[in-house]
């Protein structure tokens, strides 16, 4: 066939494909709502989400899942943690300590669920019990074993005792729901305070959540929000990108970015909690050597790292807490990249040609990529990794359950959670008597500025100690059609406040 | 279905699906205790033989749905797409493997067949995506993927919705099973009958009509019975895809959350669903062709006989 051929033969499926281009930009132009750009207060917001809950009850299942539909927007606590990680009261109108600070007690805001019944003593006094109960394997539960017992002093007073003093505590009431008393079976239904009531929920599909008209507080901005979840995530964006979602919570696929941003698409980055770290099994040699964990840190190029993973985008860290929270400190040089000094630290420790050791990497995420770079990065020093692909369930057995394991890959999500390094038995090992003294006495001050002052302490440590290798600080990524306003940026923990959301 | 039981129980613990880090050795044991997991294997498997009996599929171990009353709510999605991409798959499919046979020795009739060889082979889940490519984000005329939340209640949207999925998997079925029909229309046109009752002064078509297609249609309709549950198959694969709620994707969640009853209420129900349509083949087989019947019960005789 000859060149003129084969253009003519190409020409008509060419011509038939730009009518319908035309045809089909006509239709998305009419469909599209006026132009003028303000907000829409009746308009139901649809994000798309990943993240789907197993069920829709907190306390059976550590999904971060139900803390993205359901905190703060279907489910109140007696404290609200804002965006920018600070605490204010919220169903608690009003907060007294006792002066030896044991005892709480709460006055509640005049509120009612969204079934009608009124907030009472009897509903907190039953969330907080359910939260720490026998049952529960609520992700914080731990936290809050600090209350001993919950007192119902009036219908609008809750008195709460603690077994010691805790100046986390108002804090990590923020995550726990006060449910209705009287609701009965929650992993398919709901009966909060909230600003949204549970409309619907479509599992392997979608929550849809409408507007509560009864509520308490402020009315939310927009007219219902509907979350769509999506196991693929490259159906996600395609969801985006032909107009079906209006946001997405979380962009954990970097390599898109630069499509949406071309299109039109606002990215928001804001801060995250997720700490990619390489924890080392400290029980055993030689990562019971300090200066073998020091080597691996400065062998690796954190920096390069970052950029392969996240496009630049994120943070360095040098320790496990990240920029948001009180005690930060900017420790992201304290074990410095340099291969030299690394060298010098394995030589030193009696390591001069080197180990091998077996990294054991969770086939989820990021890992495996991460553990390739490690692996090329200190071959360079003479560290010889073996790479072990894990599902996330060996995972829990393995290493977090038998701690049989030498290094391991993961990303640590929690906010305030440095205190695993004050718990000698955690899968990392990591023991130090200063910092579970420091990590102690911390929840046990009596102002946030003692607090803020034990746990810097803490965090200065463990960072000089290198008890593991934090890799990098994920950032938080969202991204929203063009004239969606209101996202949260940071979503710390999963929380993710719809009320303020709008759409043009 | 009892290997399956035991496979899912060696290969994960559900209670890890559920728990984060953080929690200690005694919440992770009293949540295996209120799953049942914590239980010996032939213990677990006995109760489950137990509730089938009585028709009861058991409670998903994560969001505590009851497993029955979700597959058929998943059927919802998953059976419509079934069934449209089946017939469309045969609307494809015959004519074109007819034609195929019809011409075979023509340049065109090879042409076809080549077609339909390499549709065959491509994977459902590529077509899929490719189709995505182009007509849901290049040219925006269909959805990329999605089900309405009120499912069948618009039919209109709900079929809109399905349009791309069904394209996708009958592109694929269709051309598996063009190259059934084209083989089984060779072997028909090759036929002595066919020539004899040609020499009867019958038309070609009127020879095809009374003659071919009886004897063609047996074979095909169980091959038609494979097909169908392969077309099941590839539904379960596209809602991958296409983010439909239907039985596929009930059961890789199932499978990524390890939650037993919800995986096995899938596989053992799509089992039945197999066997079922094996045996509708049979039965339908056997009215067609006398004999089939006749082979039957001369066995019956054969049998009394020895």
């Amino acid at each position: 066939m000859t060149s003129r051929r084969l253009t003519r033969y190409l020409a008509a499926p060419a011509m038939a494909s730009a009518a319908l281009l035309v045809l089909a930009g006509c239709a998305s132009g009419d469909s599209s709502p006026s132009g003028s750009g303000e907000p829409d207060a009746a308009a139901e917001i649809v994000i798309g989400s990943q993240n789907e809950p197993t069920n829709l009850d907190q306390i059976f299942g550590g999904s971060s899942g139900v803390t993205e539909v359901f905190t703060g927007n279907v489910y109140e606590g007696l404290f609200r943690i804002t965006d920018d990680a600070e605490v204010e009261p919220l169903l608690a109108d009003e907060t007294e300590v006792s002066d030896d600070g044991l005892v709480y007690t709460f006055t509640l805001a005049d509120a009612a669920f969204h079934s009608g019944d009124p907030l009472t003593a009897d509903d907190v006094k039953y969330s907080l019990e359910r939260f720490v109960g026998e049952e529960s394997i609520a992700a914080r539960k731990n936290q809050l074993k600090v209350i001993d017992s919950v007192e119902v002093v009036d219908d609008s007073t809750v008195a709460v005792t603690l077994t010691q003093p805790s100046i986390s505590f108002t804090y990590n009431l923020g995550y726990v729901w006060i449910v209705n008393d009287e609701a009965g079976e929650l992993t398919t239904t709901a009966d909060g305070t909230g600003p949204y009531a549970l409309a619907d929920y479509r599992k392997g599909d979608s929550i849809t959540l409408e507007v509560n008209d009864d509520y308490w507080g402020e009315a939310p901005a927009n007219g219902g929000v509907v979350y769509q979840y999506y196991a693929d995530p490259t159906a996600l964006n395609n969801a985006l990108l032909t107009g079906a979602v209006d946001l997405v919570t979380s962009q954990s696929n970097p390599d898109s970015l630069a499509e949406f941003e071309s299109a039109g698409f606002q990215i928001i980055e804001g801060t995250s909690t997720t700490k990619e770290l390489l924890g080392l099994n400290t029980r055993i040699a030689p990562f019971d050597d300090v200066a073998v964990r020091k080597a691996l840190y400065s062998a690796i190029d954190r920096e390069k790292l970052l950029d392969a993973i996240w496009d630049g985008r994120g943070e360095l860290i040098g320790s496990m807490v990240p920029p948001s929270e009180p005690w930060y400190l900017d420790l992201a040089d304290n074990n410095p990249y340099d291969p030299q000094l690394a060298e010098q630290l394995l030589a030193d420790a009696g390591y001069a040609d080197g180990f091998t050791f077996t990294v054991d990497t969770p086939d989820s995420g990021v890992h495996s990529t991460v553990a390739e770079f490690l692996k090329s990065e200190l071959a360079k020093v003479g560290v010889t990794v073996e790479i072990n692909i894990i599902t996330d369930d060996e995972w829990y057995q393995k290493v977090y359950t038998d701690k049989n394991f030498e290094a391991t890959l993961q990303g640590h999500v929690n906010d305030r959670d440095i205190n695993f390094y004050g718990n000698p038995d955690f899968y990392w090992g990591y023991d130090n008597a200063d910092v579970q003294t420091w990590l102690a006495e911390s929840e046990a001050a009596s102002t946030v500025e003692e607090q803020t002052e034990l746990i810097a302490k803490a965090n200065q440590q463990i960072s000089d100690d290198a008890a593991s290798v934090w890799l990098y600080l994920n950032p938080q990524l969202r991204i929203a059609a063009e004239g969606v306003t209101g996202v949260p940026e940071n979503g710390l923990n999963s929380l993710f406040y719809v009320y303020d959301i709008t759409k043009a | 279905m009892t290997i399956l039981f035991v496979v899912l129980r060696v290969l994960g613990n559900p209670v890890f699906a559920l728990i984060s880090v953080g929690a200690t050795d005694a919440e992770i044991a009293a949540a295996a205790a209120r799953l049942g997991v914590d239980r010996p294997i032939w213990e677990q498997f006995l109760s489950y033989v137990g509730q089938l009996l009585s028709f009861d599929l058991g409670q998903s171990f994560t969001n505590h749905l009851n497993v029955g009353d979700e597959i058929v709510r998943r059927l919802n999605v998953t059976l419509p797409l079934t069934m449209l991409s089946f017939a469309l798959s045969v609307l494809i499919a015959v004519p074109v493997g007819f034609f195929a046979a019809w011409k075979s020795r023509t340049w065109y009739g090879t042409a076809f067949s080549a077609v339909s060889q390499l549709g065959g082979a491509i994977p459902v889940f590529w077509v899929g995506i490719l189709l995505v490519a182009v007509l849901s984000l290049g040219w925006r005329v269909f959805p990329a993927g999605g089900f309405p939340r009120t499912d069948w209640d618009d039919p209109g949207a709900a079929l809109y919705a399905l349009t791309l999925p069904v394209i996708t998997i009958a592109i694929v079925a269709g051309s598996d099973l063009a190259r059934y029909v084209r083989s089984a229309t060779l072997d028909i046109l090759g036929q002595q009958y066919l020539r004899a009752a040609r020499a009867t002064g019958q038309s070609f078509a009127t020879a095809l009509w009374r003659h071919g297609v009886r004897n063609g249609v047996v074979p095909l309709i169980s091959i038609l019975a494979i097909q169908l549950s392969t077309t099941f198959v590839g539904a379960v694969i596209i809602e991958r895809v296409f983010a439909l709620p239907g039985l596929g994707d009930m059961l890789l969640v199932g499978i990524k959350e390890q939650d037993f009853p919800s995986v096995q209420g899938v596989l053992l129900f799509s089992t039945a669903l197999v066997l079922v349509l094996g045996f509708i083949a049979d039965v339908l087989q056997r009215l067609i062709d006398p004999r089939l019947r006749d082979s039957l019960s001369g066995n019956r005789r054969v049998k009394a006989a020895a």
